[in-house]
């Protein structure tokens, strides 16, 4: 009888690391269909090409490292389908699949894989476009009609011309904008998934909300120009933000305040950069630079333990 | 706090039965923590049941006793579920009767009358820690709440349960005598929801009252792991946290497990030193899981050889303890000893644990921890070696309950981590310094 030895507890969790990425990867299925929607053959295409980045960038670094493949923990599929949704439909696939490379290489793997990075890999790769490419990352086109010319997204009328889309497109996603940020009720219901089968906590979104619609609600007081606390929620990236980037837990706070106070921080940048910044969106900064002040948070908001 | 499958079934509902005596009985003389009582036998003596083989001259130290009628073989280190190697009597065993009828009166009895048939008897806490009843009954502050431990949070495990259906009354006369020695203002019983049966016992025997007890609860609280951990108990029941570093004394509580409650009942009203306890015998690999009357010093391999206990599979591991907390010995020639609540079989499907992967940081270990600690940041620095820093996360006031490590999607075995660390700080201060 050959009997194991080993340190308790001799019971664990049935899910592991694959299983939460692959939540992730179906609450995220609704926010394809919308995709597929309003941007037909142009979603598939650009959610394949990121995948498919992703995923042979991760092989390309285990040949390198002479690691064991990673692959099964699907985080590689989650940056993927991430950074399609952060892209206008419109960019031409081999970018999609530079940023795909560039997201794995030099967002998560530079770092020493996953769990190490400090800054959300897919976006990351759409600030790297941004730098790289910015005319082409700001155009942007109709739905359904994906032959039209370049088109102005909300935030961008709101920001340059002081007109408003009404909040019914906005919600359903009929605007034009990034690939899987434009129809927030698919983000809600794919996120909502995600929280209430306890694979992302709640606090970072609460906190978020909470700091955008503070701040939002308080310009709209002065001014009804500034844009209504709904308008700011769903336009941009505000909600994709909400539910699938403050969420992610490798570039996010370990303690239960610090998420909150993440999300918070992340809400209220994103209301300043786009009222004061030369830009009309501002949730991709205002989380990679929160992203920097992680550790920061941890420290400060460590907590007593028990008794103490 | 983390909701476990239970794995209680069916052995929760079986009738405790009294296992054969075995044809040898390995006793160890350190079954508690604290320093070893002194040897009193010899080689070839001859012992009855209730023979004193070890006594206590030590303060925080327990007698052993000689479970029944036989002879001592030998004297020698052997297996010890909680240090490994220790030494042990060995006794051929003759006749498994006994015959411990006293019939003491309560109220003949005075506090030192009391206190002295405990502490004859080597009754230890036998919820885990196995500390020696009769020092925690002299406590050095003033105590005002008795806790009594009925939660028994890790699965598989119901010889607290069994107990508490099967022995109510006999618990009951325990704590009012726990209760007299102490002179508690307020008693409260704590038991998981999972355990109805046995809040239902209590509450109708409290009913009758027929007990000289002082204001006294039964306490319902949540099936969460590790509800019955002692500084959670307290919170739970009293709403008073024991300092970091500090006992329960501190806040002037104290917590008894109710099979302790029963033994202190024996130990006074019978004068039956402590000598078996009922043990949990459960998992996949036996035929029946169950619980049984087992005599303090029964090797498990003697249960298979009387087929008191068969497989069903080949086990692959062996733990003595409960699931969260237990500890896997290498083979069947392990004693039951005074603090050994089960013992689990385990087949090869419930062995695989999953490897080891890089933290996510998803922080679930972080929510789970019942001690507010931060177990990501355990886990790491010990990998790193970086000994010193772990105490600026609290590393000592981590329970090792294992709850972190059952959440962690990466598998990481955070406890081990944090055992590691601890015995390197330990021999860090241990070092005198150059
Ligand atoms: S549960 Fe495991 S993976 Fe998650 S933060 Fe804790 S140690 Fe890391
Ligand atoms: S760190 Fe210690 S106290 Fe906290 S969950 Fe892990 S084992 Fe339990």
């Amino acid at each position: 009888m050959r009997l194991l030895v080993e340190i308790s507890p001799h019971l664990k969790q049935k899910y592991d690391t694959g299983w939460v990425m692959k939540q992730v990867v179906f609450s995220l299925v609704p926010v394809v269909i919308a995709s597929v929607v309003f941007f037909r053959l142009r979603a598939v295409l650009l959610v394949s090409v990121c995948i498919i980045g992703c995923l042979l960038s991760e092989v390309l670094v285990n040949r390198l490292r002479k690691r064991a493949s990673t692959l099964s923990d699907y985080s590689a599929v989650v940056t993927g389908m991430l950074l399609a949704f952060l892209l206008p439909p419109k960019i031409p696939l081999w970018a999609a699949f530079l940023a795909a490379a560039v997201a794995i290489l030099v967002g998560k793997q530079i770092f020493g894989g996953l769990g190490q990075n400090i800054f959300n890999p897919a976006l990351v790769a759409r600030a790297f476009l941004m730098a790289a490419f910015p005319v082409m990352l700001t155009s942007w086109v109709n739905p359904f009609n994906l032959e039209a010319v370049t088109q102005a997204t909300p935030l961008a009328l709101w920001k340059f011309s002081h007109q408003f889309v009404s909040l019914e497109k906005l919600f359903l996603g009929n605007v034009p904008g990034s690939l899987g940020e434009t129809s927030s009720i698919a983000i809600i219901l794919g996120g909502l998934y995600l929280i209430l089968r306890g694979v992302a906590c709640w606090r970072a979104p609460l906190g978020m909300f909470v700091g955008l619609s503070a701040l939002s609600g308080i310009f709209y007081l002065k001014s009804p120009l500034n844009g209504s606390v709904f308008f700011h929620l769903f336009s941009g990236g505000a909600m994709l933000g909400m539910f699938f980037m403050v969420t992610d837990p490798v570039t996010t706070p370990v303690t239960k305040s610090g998420r909150f106070i993440f999300g918070l921080f992340v809400g209220i940048l994103v209301v300043i950069i786009r009222k004061w910044a030369g830009l009309p969106e501002g949730v991709m900064y205002s989380i990679l630079f929160m992203n920097a002040f992680v550790p920061l948070i941890n420290k400060l908001t460590k907590p007593k333990s028990f008794g103490r | 706090m983390v909701k476990l499958s239970e794995n209680k079934h069916p052995q929760e509902d079986f009738y405790t039965q009294k296992a054969p005596l075995p044809s040898k009985l390995v006793i160890p003389l350190v079954q508690h923590t604290g320093i070893s009582p002194v040897l009193k036998v010899n080689k070839k003596d001859n012992v009855q049941a209730g023979s004193l083989l070890a006594r206590a001259e030590s303060l925080i130290c327990a007698n052993v006793h000689s479970p029944c009628q036989g002879v001592v073989e030998d004297i020698t280190q052997y297996n010890h579920p909680v240090l490994k190697k220790s030494q042990a009597v060995i006794i051929k065993t003759s006749k498994s009767d006994y015959d411990f009828s006293l019939k003491h009166n309560l109220d003949n009895l005075s506090k030192d009358d009391l206190l002295e048939a405990i502490r004859d008897a080597g009754i230890v806490g036998l919820g885990g820690a196995a500390f020696p009843t009769h020092v925690k009954l002299k406590p050095l502050k003033k105590i005002d709440v008795l806790i009594i431990n009925g939660c028994e949070c890790e699965p598989y495990l119901t010889c607290d349960y069994r107990m508490m259906v099967e022995h109510t009354d006999s618990i009951l006369k325990g704590i009012e005598i726990l209760a007299r020695v102490l002179e508690v203002k307020q008693v409260f019983i704590g038991i998981e929801d999972n355990k109805s049966e046995a809040v239902k016992r209590f509450n109708s025997k409290l009913h009758t009252r027929n007990y000289s007890l002082p204001q006294v609860r039964v306490k319902v609280l949540n099936s969460l792991y590790p509800q019955g951990a002692e500084k959670q108990l307290i919170y739970s029941l009293a709403r008073r946290k024991v300092p970091a570093g500090g006992l329960p004394l501190d806040i002037g509580c104290v917590v008894h497990n109710v099979a302790t409650c029963f033994s202190v009942y024996e130990a006074v009203f019978l004068g039956k030193p402590l000598i078996e306890r009922i043990v949990t015998f459960a998992g996949s690999a036996l035929k029946e899981s169950k619980n049984l009357w087992v005599k303090v010093g029964t090797l498990v391999s003697e249960l298979f050889l009387k087929e008191a206990l068969e497989f069903k599979t080949e086990p692959r591991k062996v733990i003595f303890g409960g699931p969260m907390m237990g500890v896997a010995v290498d083979s069947l020639d392990w004693p039951i000893i005074k603090g050994t609540s089960g013992v689990l079989f385990l087949s090869e499907k419930d062995v695989d644990l999953g490897q080891e992967k890089s933290c996510i940081k998803c922080a679930r270990c972080v929510d789970t921890c019942p001690m507010g600690l931060i177990p990501l940041e355990l886990a790491r620095l010990a990998k790193k070696s970086l000994w010193t820093s772990l105490e600026e996360f609290f590393i000592s006031d981590c329970i090792e309950c294992g709850s972190c490590s059952y959440v962690c999607p990466a598998k990481i075995p955070i406890v081990h981590y944090v055992k590691l660390g601890k015995q390197k700080l330990r021999e860090k201060t241990a070092k005198p310094k150059a």
